[in-house]
């Protein structure tokens, strides 16, 4: 059983106090009792000009509703103005702008959850990388 | 302005051969409204438990985290569902687990909801500056 645990913290200096806020967990199953296996990485670079597009990862899978999967998800552009829009399917998540970075669950089951990306504004180049963490797939038979 | 630092490291020795550890920090310009760190008794109607209020083009970084109890302070093992208003699911987390991701360009907010029961979570969201 593999056991990857994730650490996030969050500092800052908004109040007179700092604030400084951690919390780390076991990347898990849906089942808790063991760890996420199959890991996924990779980068690549989107374009304004390419439109609107499915992730590497973010086609739907067999995986079924009731597993689990981690996300980290980071936009590499050095143009503060360039920035990846995020979406599931045809729902606007949020936008990842020069060096921001994401990490959440990732249903990954189906249409519904397609990871979508999309550089913006007009003339944006945004490299990104990835790291998908998740339970095993099924193999198939051969063709 | 003030800057909010997020670190995310991601660590195992026994995924694969080679060791994995892997960090990566952020440098972010946080302005008011924000809200630190609270927590809330999640019931299983999102409309109820809405934690960031909807976006006006502006962007905020939402940090939730699911604590494995509930309302009662009993241990639980359902999971916790993170959706956008409109009951529109961005995914589901276990006891003990978190998620870390902006929120923005359109106009909704976001909301939690238990599977069954309650359900206790920290969250704190921030506005980009």
């Amino acid at each position: 059983m593999a056991t990857t645990t994730a650490t996030l913290t969050l500092s800052s200096d908004m109040l007179s106090s700092p604030i400084n806020i951690s919390a780390s967990t076991n990347l898990a199953k849906a089942t808790i009792t063991e760890g996420l296996e199959l890991i996924e990485m990779g980068r690549g670079t989107i374009t304004e000009a390419d439109g609107s597009k499915t992730a590497e990862f973010g086609l739907p899978t067999a995986l079924g509703a009731d597993k689990a999967a981690k996300l980290f998800f980071v936009n590499n552009s050095t143009n503060p103005e360039h920035y990846i829009d995020i979406d599931l399917h045809d729902t606007n998540i949020g936008r990842l702008y020069a060096g921001d970075w994401m990490f959440i669950p990732f249903g990954m089951n189906d249409t519904a959850s397609e990871f979508v990306i999309e550089a913006e504004p007009s003339g944006a180049t945004c490299p990104y990388e990835f790291a998908l963490f998740q339970e095993p797939q099924t193999l198939v038979t051969h063709s | 302005m003030a800057t909010l630092t997020p670190t995310l490291t991601l660590v195992s020795t026994d995924a694969t051969n080679d060791e994995l550890n892997f960090s990566v920090t952020d440098s972010l310009t946080v302005v008011a409204p924000y809200t630190g760190v609270a927590k809330a008794s999640v019931s299983t109607t999102g409309a109820n438990n809405i934690i960031q209020p909807a976006t006006d083009g502006q962007t905020y970084y939402v940090y939730v985290k699911h604590t494995g109890v509930d309302a009662s302070g009993s241990t639980v093992t359902t999971t916790l569902n993170i959706e956008l208003t409109g009951d529109v699911i961005i995914g589901k987390l276990a006891a003990g687990e978190f998620m870390w991701m902006p929120v923005g360009g359109h106009s909704l907010g976001v909301q939690l909801q238990a599977s069954s029961g309650t359900i206790v979570a920290e969250y704190a969201y921030f506005t980009k500056g």
